[in-house]
């Protein structure tokens, strides 16, 4: 029985997140790309709402790694494939697992693997409102065309940008983080110490 | 009860599932036909339309059918060799010296109950397998297998590699946990560990030969590795370094010997996947073998030349083009194998009276299958560039496959403390050590070249 359900589940969940991809895939005439974008927006938005809405947290953690993948697909299928490899290699391969990893090493499966998350409702929702109105006037205040035709993708590029024009920042960056390596390493130590 | 009912109730339940399955097959089958049919032009073209993901979803189907085979032959290769290694006779029952032995086991796994424990997470608990599987697939997709023989050609497929590789440890965690078992638990916060350990070292080590070869295509970086024709031109002995610190940092990656501790059976049982039995474990399996391959495949790949020869290839023209023959042609396949299989019957039948006229047919026939099939892979090998870089490459895999299987035959397991302190405190100093002497040695060239003599 319980297998039929999730049999169902899983054919439902299938349903929403395909149903976008078809609609556009016969609305704007057999592409692929267009069909793959809405299908993958569509994933990308339900894996966040599951993230945030489910009480198993490693289930969330799951999602999550779903809602970065199918971002990483995203940028694939606009053209910056670099882009999406370090997110897969940077969110997905390094602070999911290690996210994982320390709420399996710290929660027990039989006690309470759950945590209520829904406590910050407000200052949430009005985080939400605010990007969403940054996003969308970065979004319209940009001639799309324009830049479109300036975007370099090879990594020839990016490592240019990254080692001459921006390489002060990213030396500050590189500091930073080592700041708080050593500031991580400092707080274990004081705490085993004590 | 109707007679058609009582049929019904004594099907077994696989005879159930093939009578409702064969016919929906055929219907389908005849849908297809009929949508061909009518519709194949405009599928064409909607097809060539979207050639780059038509392309994906075509090269990764080709890789898992291919890959499936691949793992039945490298369990095989394991078992044996080992065996062999430990002065026993290891499989001879099912085929020629047992090669069927790894199908069988495929067989047995799909038949075994595939059995989830009570309080385990089984959403969880099933997808766990096919992240696992479906990485090592994925992963192989930048692997340039021959000239012009590949799944994508990314201008970042090294990083791609990495990537997609990387997933994998997020499926270990999801088996780990989701058993509701404690060794399970552990072997996967062990895996996890490990392969985020390790993964750096594995990394660095490959920006040296990124510096040399400046590009992350791995197409590229095959063809960097054929100036000369050599096999001194293999990034191998340029980076030698880094090849050490690839080859360990790779076998920790895949989880193999001497440091497969997620899975090590003297002290978790079977870690991540002890709760798991049929195929969902065999996916685990397959999983496991076809990273053998993949790693080996990736060493050589960007260390080993890929799918280059050891030596330059003498040019040999006086291969007899079989289109000019016109007539002839069809008269020699005609004649050739009834000649071949009398002559090659006839020593056997003239010089040993024992052998029985229909036994030396046989031996002639099959001598003469061997024959002009060796002569058919050289004619080919010589035509063909992929034929060649396809031999040369899983030539070289495989002689690689054979040496992870030679250390786990050999080497003990390291302890758990060892495997983590070895990644910090040996191989990431030595890899950024590798990458400071080759970005310096890359500078101090460069600028002898730019200097005025």
């Amino acid at each position: 029985m319980r297998a039929w359900l999730y049999l169902i589940a899983a054919a439902v969940a299938g349903a929403i997140v395909t149903t976008p991809a078809l609609i556009v895939l016969i609305l704007l005439g057999g592409s692929f790309d267009d069909a793959l974008v809405a299908g993958l927006a569509t994933l990308m938005i339900a894996a966040g709402i599951a993230v945030v809405s489910m009480r198993d947290i490693i289930r969330c953690g799951l999602a999550m790694i779903v809602c970065f993948l199918s971002l990483a697909g995203l940028y694939v299928s606009l053209g910056a494939p670099m882009v999406a490899a370090a997110q897969v290699i940077v969110y997905i391969g390094a602070i999911s697992v290690l996210i994982l990893f320390a709420i399996m090493l710290t929660q027990e499966k039989v006690g309470s693997a759950r945590l209520t998350f829904q406590t910050q409702a407000a200052p949430a929702a009005i985080a939400a409102i605010v990007i969403a109105v940054l996003v969308s006037v970065a979004a319209f205040g940009t001639s799309w065309g324009e830049v479109s035709e300036h975007i370099r993708s090879a990594t020839v590029y990016v490592a240019h940008a990254l080692f001459q024009n921006y390489v002060l920042v990213l030396e500050a960056v590189g500091v930073l983080l080592l700041a708080a390596v050593i500031g991580g390493v400092f707080l274990a130590k004081r705490e085993k110490g004590a | 009860m109707t007679v058609v009912a009582r049929t019904w109730d004594r099907l077994t339940l696989p005879g159930k599932a093939l009578f409702i399955l064969i016919p929906l097959l055929g219907v389908l089958t005849l849908g297809l036909v009929i949508t061909i049919a009518l519709f194949g032009q405009q599928i064409l073209d909607i097809l060539i339309f979207n050639l780059p993901i038509v392309r994906f979803v075509f090269s990764v189907t080709i890789l898992m059918l291919i890959f499936v085979p691949m793992a039945f032959v490298i369990i095989y290769m394991e078992m044996k060799i080992i065996a062999l290694m430990n002065l026993r006779i290891g499989p001879d029952r099912v085929g020629p010296w047992g090669t069927l032995l790894s199908t069988v086991h495929g067989l047995k796994v799909l038949m075994k109950e595939d059995f989830t424990p009570g309080k385990a997470d089984a959403v969880v608990f099933t997808w766990a397998p096919v992240v696992v599987f479906s990485t090592a697939v994925l992963s192989a997709l930048v692997l340039p297998f021959a000239p012009g023989l590949y799944g994508q050609d990314m201008n970042i497929g090294l990083l791609y590699f990495f990537a997609v590789g990387g997933m994998t440890v997020v499926g270990l965690l999801m088996g780990g946990w989701s058993s509701f078992n404690k060794y399970s638990l552990i072997g996967g916060l062990r895996s996890a560990a490990q392969i985020v350990s390790y993964e750096i070292p594995l990394t660095l080590s490959v920006v040296g030969l990124v510096i040399l070869a400046g590009t992350m295509s791995l197409n590229e970086i095959v063809i960097q590795q054929s100036r000369t024709g050599w096999f001194t031109d293999w990034f191998m002995f340029r980076q030698p370094l880094g090849f050490l610190i690839f080859a360990i940092a790779a076998t920790a990656e895949a989880n193999r010997t001497p440091f497969d501790l997620t899975e090590a059976d003297s002290e978790i049982v079977a870690g991540f996947a002890t709760e798991y039995s049929g195929m969902r474990f065999g996916f685990f399996f397959f999983a496991e073998y076809i990273n053998v391959f993949i790693i080996s495949a990736i060493t050589v790949v960007l260390f080993m030349g890929g799918w280059n020869a050891p030596f330059p290839s003498p040019h040999i023209s006086w291969i007899v083009d079989p289109g000019s023959l016109g007539l002839w042609l069809v008269i020699l396949i005609a004649i050739v194998p009834v000649v071949g299989t009398l002559a090659l019957a006839a020593p056997f039948y003239l010089f040993r009276s024992k052998t029985r006229w229909w036994v030396a047919l046989i031996l002639g026939f099959v001598l003469f299958n061997v024959i002009a099939g060796g002569i058919f892979s050289l004619w080919a090998y010589i035509n063909f560039d992929w034929v060649a870089g396809l031999f040369w490459f899983v030539g070289k895999a495989f002689a690689l496959v054979f040496l992870f299987v030679w250390m786990r035959g050999t080497l003990p397991r390291v302890r758990i403390d060892q495997l983590m302190g070895f990644a910090w405190k040996w191989l990431l100093p030595a890899a950024l050590l590798n990458l400071f002497v080759t970005a310096a040695a890359v500078l101090v060239i460069d600028a002898m070249k730019a200097a005025p003599k």
